[in-house]
């Protein structure tokens, strides 16, 4: 029972035109049957041999919140439960915009299993969801990051379809009333499609699920103000992810692109092993493209450069007749399968589900012969327009890419407690959310705009606000942070925000290390996203040094008699002189870390 | 860094007026001299012309190097490209002009003695000459100086040896012997820019050896030898280039090169010769020195012997001691 982002990338594409209907569903004619079970859409079309179904319901980590992330996972793998050890052969998936239940076997085995998984899904065995929630969380330990993984925070924030990015907070912290409410909403028969390889609905299928409705996905929210951008990312992997609307020519660039990099990084040049690209539709109208090139710790330049170069080739219109026809003829050739509309089945009803235009295979075959190497073009250049680029190397402004925020534009006010361990790291606790400040600029997370807040027993706590900033406050480390500090921030909380944590072995509470200076210590201190900034510190101390100086100098001049003459008053402002020019190189030694 | 002696040479006296030197590449190849006039009357026509008339594309590499020396043609450049977006000439001439710009305010110093300000608006001017060359060499692979600048910027916006070198390879597939190109990526790869002199050597050999006779690739063995001397402390530096193997390296170069009959005397020779004479001179063989000098006659590049505080100076004693032995 796995999570995973993808799940058919023999897209049916085309612009789409609001949400499909009866007239809609007429592409289908001669090729797949529809009809309803128990107020569900079905889709069906035989094949033979064993049965295989599939029911679509239009939830995913997506439509979760940061807290509450897992809960369709959860879903999942209680509705699965009572089915326990049986050599059939099903799974369940969740995906960031819609959950499937899959499986094969013959007709009494597969109406066997859609029947136990909506019972379940009607009355939840919520006795088990603390066993249910560990599971998820050994689950997800075991699972490991993959190499793009932290894309999608970066693009969307701690929120929406940014929220692949993070861990399963809601299996912490989940109630059963949560959980059953979740199902009730989101596992309904209006919210859900049927796909079955099958010349008729079979009988004793029982599909009883609550009303509800048709939910579309999310909007996405938006966390990168400027494309193309870039992030540093591991050694060995070259990510780039960009949003494109579903066309018939932008699924046909993508598997342009995908040969173009295995071309010019493995073939040509010898610097990568793995070179590809994918497209999987995100929502209705528009669909993530992922290029991806691993590298050799030598080559990692080479591969950025190489992937920088592909992806300008494309762009300029470079692409040989022949790329494109090839690529045209394998999508044609997938309609020469025996049996096609069994084989179409997840993907109609993964549009059907998504409000996605639904395109007859005639229809989708003139699309695709009438894609031009002009088309292609077009879409290299969305690809890059909407480009986020993750790179092993040092940057990649010097490809055109924008370094993605590093900082927060502003801090807050509050208390402030300087780090135990570096004297130019401080933390803010204040009346409208926390700020670190750092020697790059503040990271805050406002309590309007959290998205969760972790919580131990020993006082640390970590806040990561809806953009994707993240302030980790761990007591020992800041001076000051009492409990009544920390009694405040859980009061400005909200509750259903708080993830509580574990307590933990005394022995990896931290304790402050030796002091560090400033220019080491930005990457030190839990701090989320840096880019360079105007040095507002430095600028308003040499603003305040000229006023300083002015005043001084006036004030000497009006002022001075015969018994206070000028150097009288100059004089006296020699202390507070010197104290500026302190303060000012400070800022001047800070703004210069800050670009470190 | 410029390096105050090399040994070996007789002081034979009075120098020879520095001046007599001819260095300016538009002074030393008649051809090249249009492009001056083109470049200084912000004609591009005219500039345009002057390329569309050569025959090689080395030439087009030197003239485009040397245009990038010519101050202030920026604005006609600039007005040329927004004229001709899909013109690579145009965008590549202006992007070499950028990265002079930008290597003047870095210096030529080593990187501990350039501030951070300099870097700064340094990595800027190489940033806009690398969007323009990113565009040109994706609608022109086989545009030799598009690329030849982008190995330069490589090295200067330090995306690393792996990115230098898919740079050249790329170029190497329709140029194999490129020398505007070799020679900027042997930069690269000796130690100063993250390489190593294994590396250096090699890749200044491996040139050479797979160029047909009379190619321009043998100079490179001799740069490799005077970067290296630059390297070492002053008696190993002197005992370096007075060494037997470096000398018979230098030789076989030679005469592989420049002084090979097939040899054609393009827009690079004066640099070949004057490498060599430079190399020759530091390990004191007057005699081999003696060919490069007499050859030249009036002509110098400043390309290696820049590495010398005062080089016309150092250049005319030099020759002086080496031709003495004619």
């Amino acid at each position: 029972m796995t999570t995973y982002d993808a799940y058919d990338r023999t897209t049916v594409d085309d612009t789409t035109a609001g949400r499909p209907d009866g007239a809609e569903l007429a592409a289908l004619d001669g090729l797949i049957a529809h009809t309803t079970a128990q107020g569900v859409p079905v889709l069906h079309a035989p094949r033979p041999g064993e049965i295989t179904a599939g029911l679509f319901f239009r939830v995913g980590r997506a439509d979760e919140t940061l807290p509450t992330s897992g809960i369709t996972h959860l879903v999942e793998h209680l509705a699965l439960h009572r089915l326990g050890l049986s050599d059939l052969h099903y799974n369940g998936a969740t995906a960031n915009a819609y959950t499937l239940f899959h499986v094969t076997g013959s007709e009494a085995e597969v109406v066997a299993y859609l029947n136990a998984v909506c019972a379940a899904l009607r009355d939840l065995p919520l006795d088990r969801l603390e066993t249910e929630k560990e599971i998820l969380r050994t689950e997800a330990a075991g699972r490991g990051a993959g190499p793009g993984t932290p894309m999608p925070l970066w693009r969307y924030g701690a929120q929406g379809y940014g929220l692949s990015s993070y861990d399963e907070l809601g299996t912490l912290r989940l109630t059963a009333d949560e959980v059953r409410q979740w199902a009730e909403t989101r596992f309904t028969r209006d919210n859900a499609v049927l796909w079955i390889t099958s010349d008729h609905v079979p009988d004793g299928l029982d599909l009883t699920l609550p009303a509800g409705r048709r939910i579309p996905a999310p909007a996405p929210s938006s966390a990168l103000p400027v494309t193309p951008a870039y992030i540093r990312g591991e050694d060995g992997h070259v990510v780039l992810t960009s949003v494109l609307r579903r066309t018939t020519a932008a699924a046909v660039f993508t598997d342009v692109l995908g040969r173009a990099l295995y071309q010019d990084l493995r073939q040509e040049g010898g610097y990568s092993y793995t070179a590809d690209a994918d497209y999987s539709p995100r929502d209705a109208d528009f669909a993530t493209l992922t290029a991806y090139a691993d590298a050799l710790p030598r080559k990692q330049a080479a591969v950025v450069g190489g992937f920088v170069d592909t992806l300008a080739r494309l762009r300029a219109g470079r692409i040989e007749q022949a790329e494109l026809d090839a690529v045209r003829g394998k999508m044609l050739k997938m309609y020469d399968t025996p049996d096609l509309g069994a084989a179409l089945l997840p993907t109609y009803a993964l549009s059907l589900l998504l409000g996605h235009r639904l395109l007859s295979p005639e229809q989708h075959k003139a699309e695709l012969n009438a894609v031009t190497v002009a088309d292609l073009r077009e879409v290299a250049r969305e690809v890059w327009d909407g480009a986020l680029l993750q790179v092993p190397t040092q940057e990649a402004e010097w490809a055109g890419f924008t370094p993605a925020p590093q900082y927060s534009s502003t801090p807050v006010v509050g208390t402030r407690h300087p780090s135990l361990e570096d004297d130019d790291v401080t933390l803010v606790i204040g009346e409208q959310g926390v700020s670190l400040l750092l020697p790059g600029g503040p990271v805050t997370v406002r309590f309007h705009s959290c998205a969760a807040m972790t919580a131990r027993p020993d006082g640390a706590r970590e806040l990561t606000g809806l953009d994707g900033f993240r302030v980790a406050i761990e007591p020992t480390l800041f001076r000051g942070v009492t409990a009544q500090r920390i009694a405040a921030l859980d009061a400005a909380v909200p509750a259903e925000l708080v993830v509580p944590l574990p307590a933990r072995d005394p022995e990896r509470i931290p304790r402050p290390r030796e002091r560090q200076s400033g220019a080491r210590a930005a990457g030190n201190a839990d701090g989320g996203k840096a880019a360079r900034r105007w040095p507002l510190g430095l600028i308003g101390m040499v603003v305040l040094d000229v006023v300083f100086v002015l005043a001084i100098l006036t004030a000497a001049l009006d002022a001075s008699d015969a018994e206070h003459p000028a150097w009288y008053y100059l004089a006296r402002a020699i202390v507070p002189g010197a104290m500026l020019a302190y303060y000012t190189h400070r800022a001047y030694r800070r703004a210069q870390d800050a670009r470190g | 860094m410029s390096r105050s002696s090399g040994g070996g040479e007789g002081d034979g006296g009075r120098a020879e007026r520095a001046s007599a030197l001819v260095t300016d590449p538009f002074d030393a190849h008649p051809g090249l001299a249009p492009l001056r006039t083109a470049a200084r009357a912000g004609d591009w026509a005219a500039t345009q012309d002057f390329f569309a008339g050569l025959d090689s594309v080395d030439k087009t590499s030197v003239a485009v190097g040397a245009f990038g020396g010519i101050a202030g043609t920026e604005t006609y450049l600039e007005k040329a490209v927004a004229a001709l977006p899909g013109d690579p000439l145009a965008r590549t001439l202006l992007a070499e002009r950028y990265i002079r710009i930008g290597w003047e305010i870095r210096s030529g110093a080593r990187a501990e003695h350039v501030s951070r300000d300099q870097f700064d608006r340094f990595h800027s001017w190489l940033r806009k000459a690398e969007q323009l060359l990113i565009e040109v060499c994706a609608e022109q692979p086989a545009y030799a100086p598009a690329w030849t600048s982008r190995i330069t910027l490589a090295r200067g916006l330090q995306l690393g040896q792996s990115e230098a070198r898919r740079r050249y390879d790329r170029l190497s597939a329709h140029h194999p012997h490129h020398f505007s190109a070799q020679t900027q990526l042997l930069q690269q790869v000796c130690p100063k820019w993250g390489g190593s002199w294994e590396a250096a050597h090699g890749f200044a050999q491996e040139c050479a050896a797979s160029a047909p006779d009379g190619s321009h690739a043998g100079i490179l063995v001799a740069e490799a030898h005077i970067e290296h001397w630059l390297e070492l402390e002053d008696s190993e530096a002197t005992a370096y280039m007075h060494g037997v193997p470096v000398r018979d390296d230098l030789r076989h170069a030679a005469l592989v090169s420049v002084l090979h009959s097939a040899y054609r005397q393009d827009w690079h020779w004066i640099t070949g010769h004057s490498t060599f004479a430079l190399a020759f001179s530091l390990g004191g063989h007057l005699e081999d020195a003696a060919r490069h000098f007499a050859a030249l006659g009036s002509m110098a590049s400043e390309s290696s012997w820049q590495y010398l505080g005062n080089w016309q100076s150092r250049f005319m004693k030099f020759r002086k001691a080496a031709l003495a032995t004619l």
